[in-house]
């Protein structure tokens, strides 16, 4: 951006430096080493010149100009430790403490309370005066000891503000807030959220939202980019409280959707505290949402995960050693035809696992039975959703795209990584078009919004490709045309496909359409799915439709490259297995599963063994249950949406006994007497991997792109089709919305708590009239049935529900796979 | 999604809806239009109601938090609809000295309103400010256009039934 610098000569503190033209003094110091005690400034922030902490002086101007502000000019001669120059800061410092509770750091006694005020009890018990839960990282204690603070000679002014706890993930105590102006500039400048503003002047001066708005009511993303900013513990992490300074750090692939953002999990012995944007350019650019960065510790975290293996005797639990539950898998899995088979791992699973799972299923049973859950989720779009894909392009992308169409996407919770590149390419001057039936928080950026209802989703996108046609007359002046014209003048038009469409009943249509969209402007998707590894369970063969490297589960070329690698002489697969087609499916003797799959994907089965970091539902009978990792403490790789390898980094121990995925799979087969399973690291893994997915090659291959994405297979429907059916027996209209929280088959609001004040999930919204005639009120349970369909919710009356139509949303791992679009609703008498 | 967490949807009819965009005509959505907008939004309105910031926001694609910030910046800027009656309790220095604070608490107390509010009966809005210019009468203050001097907490009740 800036012209080639000249460096420029300047003196400080008797020091000759060369630096950058267009450097602070601030950051000419900073880059020699030179300390000058700062507060409100801060690396990724514009300088804001407000705490005056930074105060320097410089020979030839008058007064003490702040270092963060003040540019460097050749041969200025700067000095910054000067008696005066200390002693103003200190004045000032004072001032500040002044309004800010600081027993902590003038108290006689700190460095000795110091050394007692962490117990070693069980629960968290803190001795010593703690007013602030930012102990030992405040940033105010620093710049307090460096300027030799011991007493503050003002009289101290308590705001006595109300602390702010009403909110999710993080809580305000804003009398400890030194008005430094950190998080409101992250707000607005960096994460374009515009939360936070400073309100009201002078002594009233406070941050928040507008009115006395909770930040849940005014749009914040809970992203928590102010958190990490502010220098003392104004802003605090609420399951971070109290938890002290990381002792390390490990950068490493977040695993809860397939932006793939990078993030650097903090450590402290052997637990995740916390889990920091990693400043990764080429994905989130130090951007997290909700779920990667205030999500990963509680899930992982959770008292509930998995410890060791047991098997189940009748209806009790009993704990077994690793071996001996290793030992029983083999002999179940030995007295098994492999047609008896059935395997259905989690794409969240790294591809190292998911890898391993379809050898295991394949080389080691002999069986093709191999699935993920993605099926249920995608349904009938499978093959449509997939072929968007192949026309993915980079997140970075939208930074040089002059249009970008976002249909059915919401950004304010999850995805919200992308939701800051939208907002920054239309600063920039992109024009975003939206189409949603839902209002959405794009629509304040947005230059076209268009709302078809549910039902007209299809007839309008419909229209728009035909408006984009190469030939097509475009003389008419309706918004749709405008909607073609701003597209087909684009350059570098992208679209972005949200899971709204999924849930919509003609939605392999809908992405059809969107694909010819894309071809008619010449444009990129990025399709954002919602499994973080759908893309690498592809090219890693987890289907039965798909052999590792995406390719066609016959096609002979890999049949024989599989044959020569795993050393096999006989590979047929005539069959395709659909984890779906249960009651069609004869009862398989074994079942696998990897990772907890939709009620509806469940085989019936004689056997079942259960791998997951949580306990199988208690409903649900596994015979075995193995312990396994997090990928917080795994090693290996993800592919994300736009086909990124991307380096999965073990940062702690698994807890108990808990393995990996493929060594407990690897062992089994081991057992079983199956060779081509002794691998001694995920790096041999790789290594055979990288036979059949470019970029698996070298040891360095994170972050390699696999673009565009090549693969080739067919996806079989599931014989569960919706039925459009309009019949007086189902008077309403469904219109059902997912919520994409889901780790390995469990919604994460069973471990996060302040998830569940993000969404409502679960309730069915009804209009008052037809409650009436049904004969039903608020918090009532309902049935609603449709052919083949049948779920059971709470009810709401909502006065804004348009009668004849019901609403409902639902977390992504209850996603029923398919949505009947007329249903009956009675009242549960039950 | 939630709707009901997201304030996203306009609560205004299109009658009250284009009465804002004539407003708003004059000027081309730019950053820099948001002073004087809401200026002109406050001289029509008399006041920047909840509906008016929204209106500002989607126009200029500015969050409503970030227009809350730069209005309550200035104190020109009022929040709440007028009363049939205003009063000023003044806070100079003048009248800081002889019990202005003491005055504006009690009002508070006598109408149940906070300053910068309006009563919810719209009898009343309650204002402090500083210095009224008659600073040799302190404590002062000001009610519609007359002036009440040397006041004191006694007399106010009295003072505050004439006006209806
Ligand atoms: S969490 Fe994110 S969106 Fe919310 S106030 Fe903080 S920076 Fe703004
Ligand atoms: S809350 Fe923290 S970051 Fe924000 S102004 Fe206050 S001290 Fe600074
Ligand atoms: S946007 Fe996706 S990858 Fe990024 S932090 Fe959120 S869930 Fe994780
Ligand atoms: S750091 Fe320079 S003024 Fe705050
Ligand atoms: S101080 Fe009250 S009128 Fe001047």
């Amino acid at each position: 951006m800036n012209k080639q610098s000249e460096p420029v000569g300047i003196i400080i503190d008797n020091r000759q430096l060369q630096a950058a033209s267009g450097m602070t003094i601030l950051q000419a110091a900073e880059k020699n080493n030179i300390y000058i005690p700062t507060l409100c400034a801060h690396k990724d922030l514009t300088p804001f010149g407000g705490c005056r902490m930074c105060i320097v002086e410089v020979e030839g101007m008058r007064g003490f100009p702040t270092a963060c502000t003040t540019p460097i000019q050749e041969g200025m001669i700067v000095r910054t430790q000067t008696t005066q120059v200390n002693s103003v800061r200190a004045e000032i410092l004072q001032l500040i403490l002044s309004e800010h509770p600081v027993s902590c750091l003038i108290c006689d006694e700190a460095e000795e309370c110091k050394k007692y005020n962490v117990t070693t009890r069980k629960v968290g018990v803190t001795t010593g005066c703690r007013y602030c839960p930012n102990d030992s990282q405040c940033e105010l204690h620093d710049v307090a000891e460096k300027l030799g603070i011991k007493e503050i000679g003002y009289p101290i002014l308590y705001r006595n503000l109300r602390v702010e706890k009403e909110d999710p993930f993080f809580d305000r105590d804003y009398n400890l807030c030194i008005l430094c102006g950190r998080c409101v500039r992250m707000c607005q400048e960096i994460r374009t959220a515009g939360t936070l503003a400073f309100k009201k002047r002078g002594h009233q001066t406070i941050i928040g939202p507008a009115y006395d708005r909770t930040h849940l009511e005014a749009g914040c993303e809970f992203c928590g980019a102010c958190v990490s900013v502010c220098p003392t513990g104004a802003l605090s992490e609420k399951t971070r409280k109290w938890e002290g300074k990381a002792d390390r750090e490990e950068v490493t692939t977040c695993a809860f959707c397939g932006i793939g953002c990078q993030i650097r999990l903090q450590i402290r012995g052997d637990e995740i505290i916390g889990s920091l944007p990693a400043d990764d350019p080429l994905v989130n650019n130090g951007q997290l949402c909700v779920k990667g960065r205030f999500c990963v510790t509680e899930t992982v975290n959770d008292y509930r995960r998995l410890k060791r293996p047991y098997k189940t005797v009748g209806i009790t639990r009993v704990d077994i050693p690793f071996n001996e539950a290793i030992d029983i898998a083999a002999q179940k899995l030995a007295e098994c035809f492999p047609d008896d088979f059935g395997m259905i791992v989690s794409p969240n699973c790294t591809n190292e696992d998911l890898y391993i799972a379809q050898k295991f299923t394949r080389a080691a049973i002999g069986s093709n039975n191999i699935d993920t859950s993605t099926r249920i989720f995608y349904g009938q779009s499978i093959n449509s959703y997939l072929n968007l894909t192949k026309m993915s392009v980079p997140l970075s992308t939208l930074r040089k795209s002059s249009v970008i169409l976002c249909v059915g996407l919401d950004t304010r919770f999850a995805r919200s990584v992308a939701g800051v590149e939208l907002r920054i390419a239309t600063r920039r001057g992109a024009k975003l078009i939206t189409i949603n039936s839902h209002e959405h928080n794009l629509s304040l950026i947005a230059e076209k919004k268009l709302y078809p209802a549910p039902d007209n989703m299809l007839e309008i996108l419909n229209s728009i490709e035909n408006l984009t046609k190469l030939n097509s007359n475009n003389n008419d002046k309706g918004e749709l045309s405008i909607v073609a014209t701003m597209l087909k003048g684009a350059k570098f038009p992208v679209i972005l496909v949200g899971p709204d469409l999924l849930s919509l009943p003609d939605s392999p249509a809908i992405l059809d359409c969107i694909a010819r969209i894309t071809r008619n402007i010449e444009g990129g998707i990025l399709p954002l799915p919602s499994h973080n590894n759908f893309i690498g369970s592809i090219f890693m063969g987890a289907y039965p439709e798909a052999l590792p490297g995406g390719i066609r589960y016959d096609s002979d070329i890999n049949i024989q490259k599989i044959k020569e690698l795993w050393n096999r002489d006989s590979l047929d697969y005539d069959g395709h297995w659909n984890s779906l087609s249960n009651g069609a499916d004869p009862k398989k003797k074994v079942i696998y599963l990897i990772g907890e799959a939709p009620y509806a994907q469940r085989p019936s089965c004689d056997y079942m063994i259960y791998q997951n970091i949580y306990h199988p539902p208690s409903s649900y009978s596994a015979n075995l249950v193995f312990p396994t990792t997090a990928f917080t403490e795994n090693e290996g790789s993800f592919i994300n949406g736009e086909g990124r390898i991307q380096k999965v980094r073990k940062g702690v121990k698994p807890p108990g006994e808990a393995r990996p995925d493929w060594d407990i799979l690897c062992q089994i087969a081991r057992k079983l007497g199956k060779t081509g399973f002794d691998y001694s690291s995920v790096d041999d893994i790789r290594k055979e991997i990288a036979n059949f997915v470019d970029g698996f090659g070298d040891a360095e291959f994170g972050n390699r792109a696999l673009v565009p994405l090549i693969f080739d297979i067919d996806m079989n429907i599931p014989t569960t089709r919706p039925l459009n059916i309009s019949s007086a027996d189902f008077p309403f209209k469904l219109d059902l919305s997912i919520i994409e929280h889901s780790y390995r088959g469990y919604p994460l609001t069973n471990w996060v708590s302040g998830l569940k004040s993000l969404y409502i999930e679960g309730q069915l919204d009804i209009n008052h009239e037809d409650a009436k005639i049904i004969g039903i009120s608020t918090g009532d349970k309902v049935m609603v049935t449709s052919l083949n369909f049948e779920k059971t919710w709470p009810v709401k009356i909502n006065e804004r529900q348009p009668q004849g139509k019901v609403s409902v949303t639902v977390p992504m791992s209850e996603f029923p796979g398919f949505i009947p679009k007329q249903v009956n609703v009675r009242k549960n008498d039950v | 999604m939630n709707t009901e967490i997201t304030r996203a949807g306009s609560s205004l009819n299109q009658e009250e809806h284009q009465s804002f965009h004539d407003l708003f005509e004059a000027y081309n959505g730019h950053e820099g239009d948001l002073v004087p907008l809401l200026q002109k939004t406050q001289e029509k309105y008399g006041y920047l109601s909840q509906e008016a910031i929204n209106e500002i926001s989607r126009f200029l694609k500015i969050s409503e938090n970030q227009i809350f910030g730069v209005a309550t910046f200035y104190s020109q800027f009022r929040f709440n609809a007028p009363g049939r009656h205003s009063i000023k309790v003044c806070l100079g220095t003048a009248c800081h000295v002889r019990g202005g604070q003491v005055l504006g608490e009690a009002v508070g107390r006598e109408l149940d309103v906070l300053p910068g509010e309006t009563t919810d009966d719209k009898r009343f809005d309650f204002q402090r400010v500083a210095c009224l210019g008659c600073c040799a009468l302190a404590p002062v203050i000001q009610i519609d256009s007359d002036i009440h001097s040397r006041m004191s907490v006694i007399r106010l009740k009295g003072i505050l039934e004439k006006y209806e």
